[in-house]
């Protein structure tokens, strides 16, 4: 539980961070809350030649509402945000509910004081919160590096397991959520066996309703189902065009599986995952739709 | 020894301050890592990637070429160096190094250590050891392990059964013919432990001026000291165990012998102090601190009024690669085999098979937790089988109070118990009426609610006689603890103990009973640990015993020290011993109470006036007393029945769950608990015990597992896979004492560190299986893991 030897760089700027990167030959890795990575340290699973450590870099961290981007604006996370800070922002809760439910399950109170909304979407484990709840939001994420900064919708961001189209050049700059009318609900489930472990399978959902009560809008991710969250269209353009209640949703769950291909590990089989997956779309969808005003 | 009935008492019992809590809350208690001496170097250990593999070569070269690296040994260097390290039963062709010799055993053994000048620089060396290994197929499943004939985890052994005995108590087979029925049932035991946030550490450094070995160790196990110097060939007397260190967690792990072997050998060889502290993955791992992993077949027979008459048990347990002291988890248990009832007679067949896991320690209850799981499964399926209530069934098989001392067929005698009068107020306590209506309305609204139920005897003071039953070699009826008391020439009272503590709040224990026998604030009393060549004997914090044998050697030790100030105040005021009475320190004539002595003029006359002390008492003012204990001291009749340890709590344990049919996962949403274990010494002391027993049994219940896949992969080498409830898992408990004193101990107390642990895990299947009860299914095996809970939910609700 002593790490391999590294360099320690504790960066000032985000430029310093890019430089640092560009040179690293992708030896070298970002220390964000370090939630993670200390372990992976700790346990020599990571060996990078360099830690760049971005916690005193102060324009990493924050949360804000852009209104001159295209649409209703948007709502800009800072990746070194912490989770607890995000837990807390009143502009999460408002104008993006379901991330505020996700983030609650997030570890516990001080693991959330050190771990950041860019450190959970970075890492990418299948079956984390934030990157869930992010991706059922229609979010995009920022990466910059020394070339400049490009944006990348969450769907095309994952590619498995703790991969990610992050070049080893490029930081994780920030989390971009469009901003939706306010009449949409929002609904978040998981199970994990104890609270604040990792969830065996999450369910995020978000559902909007016209004024004569049918849905038009419709967003239904899983995680912990397969090598990276899913969202799971062939039900979300079920429920698109629909009067819901209890019995309709219930109706379009049988295709969720189809969607997910999970693996098996000592916590769950691939069968309790896809029913349980299904468990918990319902739930999240009710909850969503209880939340959304006609 | 023979004790006085439970007099006023002005301490004993009493709500005090438990002494210990200040150092632990503000950061002055002293771990095995705080102790540091100059010069110290540090260890790390290459654990085996496979489970059963042949070393067929292992080159250090590039690790001892590093820079600041002293040294790297292997097995074989150090098999011809020190002997194998001593097992239970005499298993000759077992030999257990501290490092693998040849083959490994299970994934995580240790094969290589390294020492270095500091920890960064020798795990950096174990990453350029080169180990040449021919993966072999591995042992895995126990089952498969007692029918092998050909795969044996220690080939030299010819088997891998450890241990395979039959016993039988009283008509079993003519109990089972003329009882109105009986069942069969399976129950399992899963591969968990207690694991404590310390992991083993162990300092060691020898000495060449004095050639003696001082450890420092966070240990918890009788005969520590002398498995050491069996194992590096030492005589017995140039080893210091230092046991003032406190042991971070333990409740029977901490038995660390390889571990302190190598810090010890190694020490030695490079003549400095050599420190190994295990990080967590050696430790789950590689720290041969696994717990009983057990399958139970039962045969219960009974009258259909839900009287039990006979019981047949077949017990296959798997200790892993190393037995060390595994199968006498199987023999500990008969102490109290058949559980809180009158049952006429028992079978019991045990089973102990090595595989290619992690080696078995001594887990709370050295055995019983899973003997009583199994028990009030069988209780329950009795009832379930006849329609009768759970409750009622108990009822009508509990001993009754009036029934003490109550003889059971394999030959312990329960000293003392009101099991009823217990169970009530447990119901009480949780409200039963209202907790069955709780339950009916959640299962009226769709969700699976449950009641669980379990009464469980906790055996206490400990015996070593259980081994004799499995190896009648093994004649050892000795059990005893000492303690010394010093009275200084300022009077001060000092108790001085022959064990490390891990928690268990003993100093304050100790402290309670030499104030109540010596009439002084316990708060002015200093208790300190000896160390192994100073203390007087101790069979160490093992079954549950601390209060029970130490409380009971502290009055002894304060009954001779008053016995000294009687006879010196005798002699000086002219009187005889019988006319004086003793009060707090002051000995003054019972018709004249004027005439008095001081206990400081008591003192000083012990230490200062030879001319002033009776004819032949040698100066000084100090008491030692070895307690044996009680009932102790005899071996089996010709029925092979022995009483084993000799007090005996109880409790009852009530919890409330409810299970979510769709994920499986199970709420523990209340517990009462009502507990006895006679006097309590110190009621927050006690309370802790209990909550924190119960706490671990839920984890035992469900989420703590040992996982190994089939090919014997360790899967739980990490918090993240080995699964330990944290404060949001378990519920607030509440709980009731109740006090049936033990005739036996000296203010009537009986064991209390293991109780909740010994019944948590019972009552808890009993609730989970009462909240599936609707759904016609059950489940036999810990834990209960919510995947497989969903997957029976499914698959019933699916028919």
């Amino acid at each position: 539980m002593k790490p391999a030897k590294f360099e320690y760089l504790r960066a000032e700027s985000i430029d310093q961070v890019v430089q640092a990167l560009d040179q690293g030959d992708g030896e070298t890795i970002v220390l964000a809350g370090g939630q993670t990575l200390m372990p992976m340290l700790a346990m020599r699973l990571a060996r990078p030649a360099m830690v760049v450590d971005i916690n005193h870099v102060a324009e990493l961290s924050g949360v804000e509402i852009l209104n001159e981007v295209e649409g209703d604006g948007e709502l800009v996370i800072m990746a070194c945000t912490r989770q607890a800070e995000a837990l807390a922002s009143p502009l999460i809760q408002e104008h993006a509910p379901l991330l505020s439910k996700a983030i609650a399950f997030v570890g516990h109170r001080q693991t959330r004081n050190r771990g950041t909304v860019g450190g959970s979407l970075a890492h990418a484990d299948p079956a984390s919160e934030i990157p869930l709840a992010a991706l059922a939001l229609d979010a995009w994420v920022s990466l910059r590096s020394v070339a400049g900064t490009r944006r990348l919708p969450l769907a095309d961001y994952f590619h498995g397991p703790m991969m990610t189209a992050r070049a080893e050049n490029e930081i994780l700059l920030s989390l971009h959520i469009p901003r939706a009318p306010g009449t949409r609900g929002a609904g978040f489930h998981e199970v994990s066996e104890r609270r604040g472990d990792f969830a065996v399978v999450a369910a995020a959902a978000v559902i909007g309703v016209d004024e004569r009560g049918v849905c038009d809008h419709a967003a239904l991710a899983i995680g912990g189902a397969d090598g990276r969250p899913r969202r799971i269209g062939a039900v979300e353009d079920k429920l698109r065009g629909q009067r819901l209640d209890s019995v309709a949703i219930a109706g379009q769950l049988s295709e969720i599986g189809a969607a997910l291909a999970p693996g098996a590990d000592q916590h769950a089989g691939a069968a309790y995952r896809l029913r349980v997956a299904r468990v918990l779309a319902e739930r999240a969808l009710l909850e969503a739709l209880a939340e959304a005003g006609p | 020894m023979k004790f006085e009935p439970a007099r006023n008492l002005h301490y004993v019992a009493q709500k005090r301050r438990v002494r210990e809590d200040l150092r632990f809350v503000t950061g002055g208690a002293k771990f095995v890592q705080d102790i540091a001496l100059p010069g110290t170097q540090h260890a790390a250990v290459l654990p085996s990637p496979y489970p059963r593999a042949r070393i067929l070569s292992i080159d250090a070269a590039a690790a001892e070429a590093l820079d600041g690296v002293q040294l790297v040994l292997t097995g074989a260097q150090l098999a011809t160096d020190c002997n194998p390290i001593r097992l239970g039963l005499k298993l000759p062709e077992i030999r257990w190094y501290p490092l693998a010799v040849d083959m490994t055993r299970y994934v995580g053994e240790w094969v290589a250590i390294v020492v270095a000048d500091d920890a960064y620089i020798a795990e950096d060396a174990l990453d350029l050891i080169e180990v040449d290994y021919e993966p072999l197929e591995a042992v895995v499943d126990p089952e498969e392990a007692f029918a092998e004939t050909e795969r044996f985890v220690h080939p030299d052994h010819g088997s891998n059964v450890l241990y395979h005995g039959n016993f039988l108590w009283g008509p079993v087979e003519d109990d089972f013919a003329a009882a109105d029925g009986s069942l069969g049932l399976r129950t399992r035991w899963g591969r968990s432990a207690t694991v404590p946030i310390e992991t083993f550490g162990v300092l060691a450094s020898w000495n060449r001026g004095t050639e003696i070995l001082d450890v420092w160790a966070s240990i918890q196990m009788p005969n520590f000291v002398e498995l050491l110097a069996a194992t590096l060939g030492y005589p017995l007397n140039s080893i210091r165990l230092h046991q003032d260190v406190d042991v971070g967690g333990s409740y029977g792990v901490k038995r660390g012998i390889k571990q302190s072997v190598l810090a010890g050998y190694l020490s030695r060889r490079l003549g400095n102090p050599v420190r190994l502290i295990e990080d967590r993955l050696w430790n789950m791992a590689g720290g041969d601190a696994h717990g009983p992993d057990r399958i139970f077949d039962t045969e219960v027979a009974f009258n259909n009024d839900g009287v039990i008459r006979s019981i047949k048990i077949r017990a296959l347990d798997d200790a892993g690669a190393y037995p060390g002291r595994a199968p006498f988890q199987l023999a500990k248990p008969i102490s109290a085999l058949v559980g809180p009832y009158r049952i006429n007679s028992v079978k019991y067949e045990a089973i102990s098979v090595c595989t290619n896991k992690t080696g078995q320690v001594p887990v709370r209850g050295f055995g019983q937790a899973p003997t009583n799981y199994m028990i009030e499964m069988a209780v329950d399926a009795v009832a379930r089988h006849l329609g009768l209530d759970r409750l009622e069934v108990r009822r009508r098989n509990l001993i009754q109070s009036h029934e003490f001392p109550y003889q059971i067929p394999p030959g312990s005698e329960y000293d003392s118990g009101d099991y009823q009068t217990v169970l009530q107020k447990g119901l009480d306590l949780a409200g039963y009426d209202q907790l069955l209506a709780r339950r009916d309305k959640a299962r009226a609204a769709g969700r699976l609610a449950g009641i669980g139920i379990a009464t469980n005897l906790e055996p206490g003071g400990g015996n070593n006689i259980f081994e004799y039953l499995m190896d009648p070699g093994a004649e050892i009826t000795t059990f005893m603890e000492g303690c010394e008391v010093r009275v200084d020439p300022q009077g001060n009272i000092t108790g001085i103990m022959g064990t490390t503590t891990s928690g268990q709040g003993h100093e304050t224990m100790f402290a309670t009973i030499l104030g109540e026998e010596l009439g002084v604030d316990p708060d002015d009393i200093r208790i300190v640990h000896g160390d192994s060549l100073s203390a007087l004997p101790t069979r160490s914090p093992i079954a549950s015993r601390m209060a029970i044998m130490l409380g009971s050697a502290a009055a002894g030790a304060a009954g001779k020290i008053k016995d000294r100030a009687l006879a010196i105040a005798a002699h000086n005021l002219d009187r005889e011993v019988e006319d004086l009475e003793y009060s707090s320190g002051t000995i003054s004539d019972r018709n004249d109470p004027s005439r008095k002595m001081t206990w400081e003029e008591i003192c000083f006359i012990a230490y200062r006036a030879y001319h002033k002390l009776p004819d032949g008492m040698e100066p000084g003012f100090q008491a030692q007393f070895i307690y044996q204990v009680p009932g102790g001291g005899k071996l089996p009749d010709d029925d092979g029945r022995v009483g084993i340890y000799p007090c005996f709590s109880f409790q009852a344990h009530i919890p409330y769950v409810e299970i979510d049919p769709g994920t499986g996962r199970v709420s523990v949403l209340d517990y009462a608990i009502a507990h006895d274990c006679g006097t309590v010494i110190n009621p927050d002391i006690v309370r802790g015990m209990v909550i924190g027993g119960l706490a671990h049994g839920i984890g035992a219940a469900l989420y703590e597992k040992f996982c190994y896949d089939d090919e014997g992969q360790f899967l739980s080498a990490t918090f993240a896979d080995y699964l330990m409830p944290s404060v949001h898992e378990i519920p607030d408990v509440r709980d009731v004492e109740h006090c049936t004193p033990s005739p036996l101990t000296s203010h009537g107390q009986k064991g209390s560190g293991e109780g909740g642990y010994l019944g948590a895990p019972a009552a808890i299947a009993s609730a989970v299986n009462d909240a599936l009860a609707p759904l016609g299914v059950t489940i036999h095996e810990l834990p209960m893991r919510m995947h497989d809970l969903e997957a029976l939910i499914n698959e019933a609700n699916s028919k």
